[in-house]
């Protein structure tokens, strides 16, 4: 397991680096001289002195060809090195740090509530197929998925404001037991649920008509057991391998939420890297989420054959 | 010679066909027709939009500045008083476009890649399947949003500095700009879930036993393609584009939410929504409408690919 683990690992390296190829290829080529940027965003009259841009581009190294860069910049980046912010001057790793905690505890908070609300609500659904309940779940469902979270974070916002008054603004953040995560992390998930109720619908229709299911009912197992027994666990692999898919959803969602509550997360972050050309801190983001969805997707491959022995053969053989 | 019955007149059958089937599936499924219909609308408003709108979605009246929704003004006006209704057609008119060329250049991509690294395989086929892992293995929101800040505006430039050496007029319309960042950008991305389900088509279609029966019977090549792997590869890339369109409608009024997408005055659902979050306390018509138009489409087209998905394959579905 541990190979496999590595091996992937080591797979997963060259098509990050070709991400990080086209990347620092849009701000070599794109962005423009990062050195003039920093003089046009240097506050009060800093004089734009050609001979003195040359200077520090000579001792900076950016008068290097363009491949020579890129690769003393995956060399600095193997020694922990992400270099520096183009709008503060801050090194990346320290901006980073500061904001990740915030992210990552939203997005994992994310991931139970919608493992803990989407699974029993798709088994509902399935055992209740085409009744007024199955309905009203997967409405809900569609509804959700349908709703971006920038209309609902701020609809939400109002109807808190119309419903109770006297609560503060749910704006700003402190820390995962604190009341202002609530809101964000509802609209977070709405549409990981949303898509996870749908999945565990699905498989637990499959399952039903398996002949375990027959049996177990046949032998006159009670039927709460049965659903959790018989059914729910054949279920959660399908379910399981859509967590790389939920991976890109809170990655992309947490883009919005952030922005509309105000956290100070990497969703925040890359917006306003993006406003600024800040593209040390852009790389360093994509370096990110490249690594959570690769992340999740071993994940996925780590859990499957644990969820379903009869997988495990196969991945042996692999 | 006796001739084997071929046709269904001749095996005495009722006329059918599949796709006769499939329709007719499709027209029993409610949600389905709801979606359809949804979307034949918006269509509609899309290409009559000049004909349909009651103003024009420039036209300011500075008099009526944030009316609120009446006979004169449907959905009301905006803070400069240009009329929201309008406003939204229009930015029906930007989704549709956007969605359907980013899906035609995705899909077109999509399919000759997978049915090329499908029936090639060998080296071909690795090298196209590992570009599809690295494009999905990045959040895709991040990249688009990445290509579209640092193209933008050496994009812009260029396009002046054409102007200005050949005072062709094409050259001074910046909208261009946008639609050509947003179409390669969103496509870059879209193309990737295409490739991997026509290649897994044609590498599962090949391998059938009805294929090695038509080749027992001595059908040629072009009447097995034409009669038996399109129609059975056709059906799942139909549902994933009817998918993909309303992904790319919510993409497209995602970065125009962000600032990189279609730049205002060009209506764009998604950046009346940014402009709306900012007076949503007071005025809620300006983000209740273009959000609630953007959602019909979105449950439109996810309701219309399930029906699709059900209506065309019908052993997956109960």
């Amino acid at each position: 397991m541990l190979r496999y683990i590595a091996s992937r690992f080591l797979l997963w390296i060259p098509s990050v680096i070709l991400v990080m190829l086209g990347v620092y290829a849009l701000a070599f080529y794109g962005a423009g001289d990062p050195i003039k940027l920093i003089f046009l965003r240097a506050p009060g009259d800093v004089a734009y002195d050609p001979v003195r841009i040359e200077a520090i581009r000579e001792t900076a190294g950016l008068n290097r060809p363009f491949i020579e860069q890129f690769i003393s910049y995956l060399l600095n980046l193997a020694h922990g090195n992400f270099g520096n912010s183009l709008s503060s001057g801050r090194s990346v790793w320290a901006i980073i740090s500061a904001a990740a905690p915030v992210s990552m505890s939203l997005g994992l908070c994310a991931i139970v509530l919608t493992a803990v609300v989407a699974i029993p609500l798709g088994m509902i659904a399935a055992l209740n197929q085409n009744t007024r309940i199955d309905y009203t779940i997967l409405g809900s469902a569609l509804f959700l998925w349908a709703i971006p979270p920038y209309v609902a974070g701020p609809l939400l916002m109002v109807g808190l404001l119309v419903l109770l008054p006297n609560v503060p603004v749910p704006y700003g953040w402190g820390g995962i037991f604190d009341a202002r995560i609530i809101l964000p992390l509802i609209v977070l998930s709405f549409q990981p649920i949303a898509l996870i109720v749908r999945q565990t619908r699905a498989a637990v229709i499959e399952v039903l008509s398996e002949d375990f299911v027959r049996t177990a009912r046949a032998k006159g197992v009670p039927e709460t057991i049965v659903a959790i027994k018989h059914i729910l666990r054949p279920v959660l692999t399908p379910v399981v391998t859509q967590l790389g898919l939920i991976m890109i959803t809170i990655v992309n969602g947490a883009i919005f939420v952030e922005l509309v509550f105000g956290l100070p997360g990497l969703g925040r972050l890359t917006v306003s890297a993006l406003t600024d050309s800040d593209y040390p801190v852009i790389l360093a983001i994509t370096l990110i989420g490249s690594f959570l969805v690769m992340l999740s997707n071993l994940l996925v491959d780590v859990l499957y054959p644990l969820l379903d022995p009869r997988a495990a053969d196969t991945m042996k053989s692999r | 010679m006796a001739t084997i019955p071929m046709t269904p007149a001749e095996l005495d059958e009722p006329k059918t066909s599949l796709w006769r089937d499939a329709w007719y599936r499709l027209v029993r499924n409610k949600l389905a027709i709801f979606g359809l219909f949804v979307i034949v609308v918006l269509a509609f408003a899309a290409a009559f939009g000049p004909y349909l709108t009651p103003y024009d979605f420039l036209s300011q009246d500075l008099n009526a500045r944030n009316a609120s929704p009446s006979l004169a003004h449907l959905f009301g006006t905006d803070d400069l008083g240009r009329d929201v209704f309008s406003r939204v057609i229009y930015g029906t008119r930007t989704a549709f476009v956007v969605a359907i060329v980013v899906t035609a250049i995705a899909v077109t991509i999509g399919v000759a890649l997978g049915a090329m690294a499908g029936f090639f395989g060998g080296w071909f086929d690795r090298i196209i399947m590992w570009l599809t892992d690295v494009t999905m293995s990045v959040p895709n929101l991040l990249l688009v949003v990445v290509i579209n800040a640092s193209l933008k505006a050496p994009l812009a430039g260029w396009m002046e500095a054409q102007y200005l050496a050949t005072l062709n007029p094409f050259f001074r319309e910046t909208i261009w700009v946008d639609f050509i960042l947003v179409f390669g950008s969103m496509a870059l991305i879209s193309w990737p879930p295409y490739a991997r389900l026509v290649r897994a088509q044609v590498l599962s279609i090949r391998s059938r036993p009805y294929i090695t029966a038509a080749r027992a019977l001595g059908l040629t090549t072009r009447i097995i393609l034409l009669r038996y792997v399109v129609p059975n590869a056709v059906g799942p890339l139909i549902v994933s584009v009817s998918a993909g369109l309303g992904t790319a409608m919510v993409l497209e009024s995602a970065f125009s939410f962000l600032g990189v997408g279609v730049n205002p005055p060009t209506p764009s659902w998604g950046n009346m929504i940014s402009d709306g979050l900012r007076v949503w306390q007071h005025y809620p018509h300006l983000l209740a409408a273009p959000a609630a138009v953007l959602g019909l489409a979105t449950v439109g087209f996810s309701f219309l690919g399930d029906g699709l998905n059900d209506a065309l394959n019908p052993r997956g579905s109960k």
